[in-house]
């Protein structure tokens, strides 16, 4: 199994702050997300994932990690954005949860990791209209780009 | 001192101390004169007082210190056990497990002084103690002046010496046995013993020395050693003689009769057995201790604590161990067997692993008996609570379990204990009525079979009442009144194991709250075990758990469906079937087959599984019948790939809302399979 080299995502290059929090920023579909480097145990090419029979939609199913079994999950299906086309590109990344334990998710594309201030962080409003707005916890930004920062405990909670 | 590093010492040893003493007590009821039994208790309080001082834990010293005083009137026979004392006795147990516990928790003892217990304690002491004590105290010491002062009585004389001692007895010559006592002060006991061996020798010939000459000049006695002389003076010579030596406390002697020696060396040795005093005793004493103790469980046990975790570490290496040979095996069979040799290592690789997964296994199995030494105890104060004469049999105690799994069956066991202590015993009155006798059994019967290990809990007593069960359901609305009409009476018994059911009509804090039976059947559900009841109006209930030896690695077999790998264990799996499609039959809309006489209902898998079959509905069905308790079923399957030994990985807790699948393995090319749960299909 091939696993990615810190090297490999730029992390060489980082200033740490104080009050600041790095985040690995990957791709799915257009938008840019930040996942806080603290959850992030592995990053991992795709492999065979087994199929788990009679479980929500947006598990893919199991993966072996260096002998574990890892579920691994949809970021795509569950924030209802067209499904997973396997690319070169695709990752799976495999974060370490307090509540929920190892999960994968898999994404798009890995670019880069940056650091954020508290500054550059913009917290959103909360809007009941739209879902998606439950799995951000704020907008960070960076170079001019703009990163939604995930909510990984929302994101791994069980769908309704 | 820094005692925290031997904390978890002391509370492992704690807790055995306190096991032992609950058995022993137990014992001690029922043979109260039992003196292996009082010693034993004796030395299991006293550790716990030394250990408990140790670790600065003065209240725990405090209340096993006037433990072990009791303890020790009663090996002196100063007093008498009973009833009172016993259950005196079992709370300050309970009180010293409360200390364990806080400890382990806290690391602190708590407040608790339970001066209460320790006051009931010395109550027990003080009427008993000033009436008996002084007499048998002096009795005590009078023995020790009379009984074994005599110990040339006990001499062994051998062939050639009883040869030397006739023809003397015969030459008119007097024949003499001594035995001389040095100061316990005595520096140089051998220098003494030269001294009295001189002056003997100067008086009389010495035959028969014990203990033998060589050990007394090299100091290997006590404090006294015994003589066999013939001489032509008079024994008072003689004792004057020794009595000279300096730092001799005594000398006794008297005349030695030879012929009675050769009918008395026999008497003697049975003698020997049962005075007190006599040095054999201490010889048969362990014996017949060996006898009592269960196998398996020695007096002094060659072990080693070894941390859970690191079994743990020890076992996922096997597991990767497996892993990898697995790979291997698939590998030397895709590139087409390169070569004999090849073969020839993968197959001793394969026994490698196999023996070391065996011993891992072993290490982490523990005999059960830390579980159920517990019970015996429970039902002595279950028989007092619920005013029902009761008695537990235990056989099998040393059945081995897996370590996880031992320490999760002790409350299901225990349920099903209180149950039949509760619900299964008939009160006393309508025993007799019955013509049962007065005090009910229940038995508690371990032993492996095969893989599984069952554990079975019987009673000999009512039985469960087939009818009022339906009743109770369909007043608590489970089921209906017509459902009940259709069902067995083995699927109503079952209804028992429904949540939120309990038959007792009244309400006891033993039983009856309506947890219990639920809670016991998902608990051994959670260790891949089962539950079933066998019970016979008006004779007793059997309640059989049957629980798998280990949970980690099992044999399965691998199959295909829609081209995905599943495993299915090899432990329910019956035959596997070959069938035409023809053969299918539809009994109430369901398909079976008709296999040797028995109806088999048939489950397709891949309807299960959400997936489609890769084979044409034409083509013969490949069919698993497994079996679950009594029931037979037929799993249909697109393709068989072998047997294989498979290492059981969790879901994780994240993915384990699917019931038909008990966990996943890894197989030799790194991909997953899913383990099919044959029993949540049925």
């Amino acid at each position: 199994m091939d696993e990615l080299k810190v090297s490999d995502i730029g992390l060489y290059n980082v200033k740490t702050q104080d009050d600041a929090i790095q985040y690995i920023v990957i791709k799915l579909g257009d938008e840019q997300y930040g996942i806080d480097i603290k959850y992030v145990d592995n990053i991992v090419r795709v492999q065979h994932i087994t199929r788990v029979p009679k479980v929500a939609d947006y598990l893919k199913g199991v993966i072996n990690l260096r002998g574990e079994v890892i579920p691994v999950m949809s970021l795509r299906i569950k924030m209802e954005l067209p499904a997973d086309e396997m690319t070169k590109a695709t990752r799976i990344i495999i974060l370490k949860l307090e509540q929920h334990g190892t999960i994968g998710v898999i994404v798009d594309e890995v670019k880069e990791v940056v650091t954020l201030g508290q500054e550059e962080i913009e917290k959103v409003s909360y809007d009941d209209k739209e879902e998606r707005v439950n799995f951000i916890l704020g907008v960070g930004k960076h170079n001019g780009e703009l990163i939604s920062l995930l909510d990984l405990n929302a994101v791994a909670m069980e769908n309704k | 001192m820094d005692v925290n590093q031997y904390l978890e010492i002391f509370l492992d040893e704690t807790k055995e101390h306190l096991e032992s003493l609950n058995t022993q007590i137990l014992s001690l009821e029922q043979e109260p004169e039992n003196v292996d039994t009082i010693n034993e208790i004796f030395r299991a309080a006293h550790s716990m007082k030394g250990m408990a001082g140790t670790m600065g834990y003065k209240r725990m010293q405090a209340l096993t210190h006037d433990m072990e005083n009791v303890f020790s009137e009663i090996r002196n026979g100063s007093m008498k056990v009973n009833s009172n004392l016993i259950d005196t006795l079992f709370q300050c147990l309970d009180a010293l497990e409360e200390y364990t516990d806080n400890i382990q928790q806290t690391a602190d003892e708590g407040t608790n002084d339970n001066q209460q217990l320790i006051n009931m304690l010395n109550a027990f002491l003080k009427p008993g103690g000033k009436e008996q004590a002084p007499a048998k105290e002096s009795g005590a010491a009078a023995k020790t002046e009379d009984g074994p002062a005599e110990k040339w009585m006990d001499i062994k004389i051998g062939e050639s010496e009883q040869l030397v001692l006739s023809t003397a007895k015969s030459q008119g010559k007097n024949i003499y046995g001594l035995t001389v006592y040095v100061q316990e002060s005595c520096l140089l006991k051998a220098a003494r013993a030269f001294l009295v061996y001189k002056a003997v020798e100067e008086k009389a010939e010495i035959i028969v020395c014990n203990p033998p000459a060589q050990d007394i000049e090299d100091e290997k006695f006590d404090l006294d050693f015994s003589l066999i002389v013939v001489s032509e003076c008079d024994i008072e010579d003689i004792l004057q003689a020794t009595r000279s030596v300096s730092e001799i406390e005594k000398v006794v002697g008297a005349a030695y009769e030879v012929e009675e020696a050769v009918a008395e060396k026999q008497s003697t040795e049975r003698a020997a057995e049962t005075k007190p005093a006599a040095p054999a005793q201490a010889q048969s004493a362990p014996a017949k201790a060996n006898e009592k103790k269960t196998p398996g469980k020695p007096v002094v046990n060659r072990t080693v604590r070894v941390d859970i975790e690191k079994l743990d570490v020890l076992m996922n290496l096997v597991s990767e161990l497996i892993i990898a040979k697995n790979s291997l095996v698939s590998a030397s069979s895709t590139e087409g067997g390169t070569g004999r040799g090849f073969n020839e290592q993968i197959e001793y690789l394969e026994g490698v692993t196999t023996n070391l997964h065996e011993s891992v296994m072993k290490v982490r199995m523990v005999p059960i008996e830390s579980v159920v030494s517990k019970f015996p105890r429970m039902i002595r104060d279950l028989s007092k609570k619920l005013d029902k004469k009761m008695e537990l049999y235990m056989s099998g105690e040393e059945t081995e379990l897996d370590r996880t799994v031992v320490d999760e069956i002790g409350d299901p066991l225990m349920h099903l204990l209180r149950n039949a202590a509760d619900h299964g015993l008939e009160s006393t009155e309508l025993r007799l009525q019955r013509g049962k006798p007065e005090v009910g059994s229940i038995f508690l019967d371990a032993y492996q079979d095969g893989n599984n290990v069952v554990i079975e809990v019987r009673d000999d007593g009512n039985g469960i009442d087939v009818e009022g069960v339906k009743n109770k359901a369909i007043e608590r609305g489970v089921i209906t009144p017509e459902q009940g009409d259709n069902m067995s009476e083995k699927d109503i018994i079952n209804l028992l194991f429904h949540a939120g059911f309990s038959t007792a009509k009244k309400i006891s804090d033993v039983s009856g709250r309506g947890v219990g039976l639920d809670v016991v059947k998902s608990k051994i559900e959670s260790l891949s075990g089962e539950v079933e009841v066998k019970s016979r109006l008006g004779e007793g209930s059997t309640w059989i758990v049957r629980l798998p030896l280990t949970l980690a690695i099992i044999q399965a077999l691998m199959v295909t469906v829609g081209g995905e790998k599943y495993a299915i264990s090899l432990g329910g799996i019956q035959t596997l079937e070959d069938i035409s499609p023809s053969e299918v039959k539809l009994v109430q809309n369901r398909e079976v087959i008709n296999l040797r006489g028995s109806v088999i209902p048939l489950i397709r898998l891949s309807k299960e599984l959400d997936i489609e079959s890769s084979k044409s509905p034409e083509d013969n069905l490949i069919v698993v019948i497994v079996k679950k308790g009594e029931k037979l079923a037929g799993l249909v399957i697109d393709e068989l790939m072998g047997q294989q030994e498979i290492v059981i990985k969790s879901l994780g807790k994240y993915i384990s809302k699917c019931k038909i699948i008990s966990g996943a393995t890894i197989l030799g090319d790194g991909e997953v399979a899913l383990i099919l749960d044959a029993n949540a299909l049925i």
